[in-house]
């Protein structure tokens, strides 16, 4: 049975220990910081996708990164200007799998006839490092058109991007 | 019997609208179009305006008589022009007063009003490099049959086109 002295030592060291834990644990993994970011056109590989999609889901996230507000300049790929940038990061999408749906199966069961989009999504230095790589499916199942799933994923890739990144510290 | 009910409220609906159906997505003169996304920064999204080709580019116009907003890219930017087409929502009042009667009609029979509504355009997509080269998907909705003549004003102007998939 412990004295009341071990006790108070006992507890000052435990409390003292798990506050050192929990610190390490948040250091561990620094947000990563880029002043600017240029996105890529999405790579479709061999998947066959209407060219309307591949132009809509580049678009949507040139316009969902740069309304997020993550990095102080948004530069869309070919963009000259981004070459004299120290800390550019690239952002890649890869098309992994395409299934489109149809809007009139969706309206008379409401449950399938989804479009699906999955991509992968991967962030690079100027060297071609790869920073941070993750896959993605965006969805359009309810009332609205299929260029509406390019909507979805590109708000995912924006969430991904922007969890991870502060503007430039 | 309950789809005829249905069908019954929407036509009422509409018989009090001002347009069809089938016209209602692009009313108004020659050479309609939609700017889905794609221009630069100052042309909004979903900016029904009128898209034409002409000397040496391509130019949209939206907005009313002497508050234009006028996008214009050079056809020599131009890299490449594909055509497609989607299913869309009609819009309007007529619309939307069909809607709210396929949501009320009983036993799920609404969603066949819903399909009803639905109308097929063209998608015109031209993909081109800015001034700063920095590419741009610019995507158009036209009327049915439209993305193709003007797909062709821009091959007869110079443009790269690939070939329309059938």
């Amino acid at each position: 049975m412990l004295n009341r002295r071990s006790f108070v030592l006992l507890s000052s060291f435990l409390m003292i220990s798990a506050s050192a834990f929990v610190t390490a644990q948040g250091a561990s993994k620094p947000k990563l910081s880029a002043s600017a970011i240029q996105v890529a056109l999405l790579d479709v590989g061999d998947v066959r996708v209407p060219p309307e999609f591949r132009y809509a889901i580049y678009e949507q996230i040139v316009d969902h990164v740069k309304a997020s507000g993550a990095f102080a300049k948004v530069y869309r790929a070919g963009d000259k200007a981004a070459a004299g940038v120290p800390d550019l990061v690239t952002l890649h999408t890869k098309m992994e799998g395409f299934k489109e749906g149809s809007q009139t199966v969706r309206e008379v069961t409401t449950v399938f006839g989804a479009t699906t989009v999955d991509i992968t999504a991967s962030v690079t230095d100027k060297a071609g490092k790869e920073l941070l790589s993750k896959k993605l499916t965006g969805r359009v199942r309810f009332f609205g058109e299929n260029l509406g799933v390019t909507n979805d994923i590109a708000k995912k890739v924006t969430k991904l991007v922007s969890a991870a990144y502060h503007p430039g510290a | 019997m309950k789809l005829t009910i249905a069908l019954l409220v929407a036509a009422a609906s509409l018989a009090s609208g001002q347009t069809p159906i089938s016209g209602a997505k692009f009313p108004g003169a020659d050479n309609r179009a939609r700017h889905v996304i794609g221009l630069d920064e100052k042309m909004k999204r979903n900016a029904m305006g009128s898209l034409t080709v002409h000397d040496g580019k391509l130019e949209f116009k939206s907005g009313n008589p002497g508050q234009e907003v006028i996008s214009e890219v050079p056809i020599s930017s131009v890299e490449d022009v594909f055509i497609g087409t989607e299913s869309t929502q009609t819009r309007g009042k007529s619309a939307r007063v069909a809607k709210t009667a396929a949501y009320a009609a009983p036993y799920g029979t609404g969603r066949s009003v819903s399909l009803l509504l639905r109308n097929k355009v063209d998608i015109l997509t031209v993909s081109y490099h800015d001034s700063d080269g920095a590419l741009h998907g610019a995507i158009f909705a036209l009327p049915l049959g439209d993305a193709e003549t003007v797909r062709t004003q821009l091959v007869q102007a110079g443009v790269h086109a690939s070939p329309i998939e059938q």
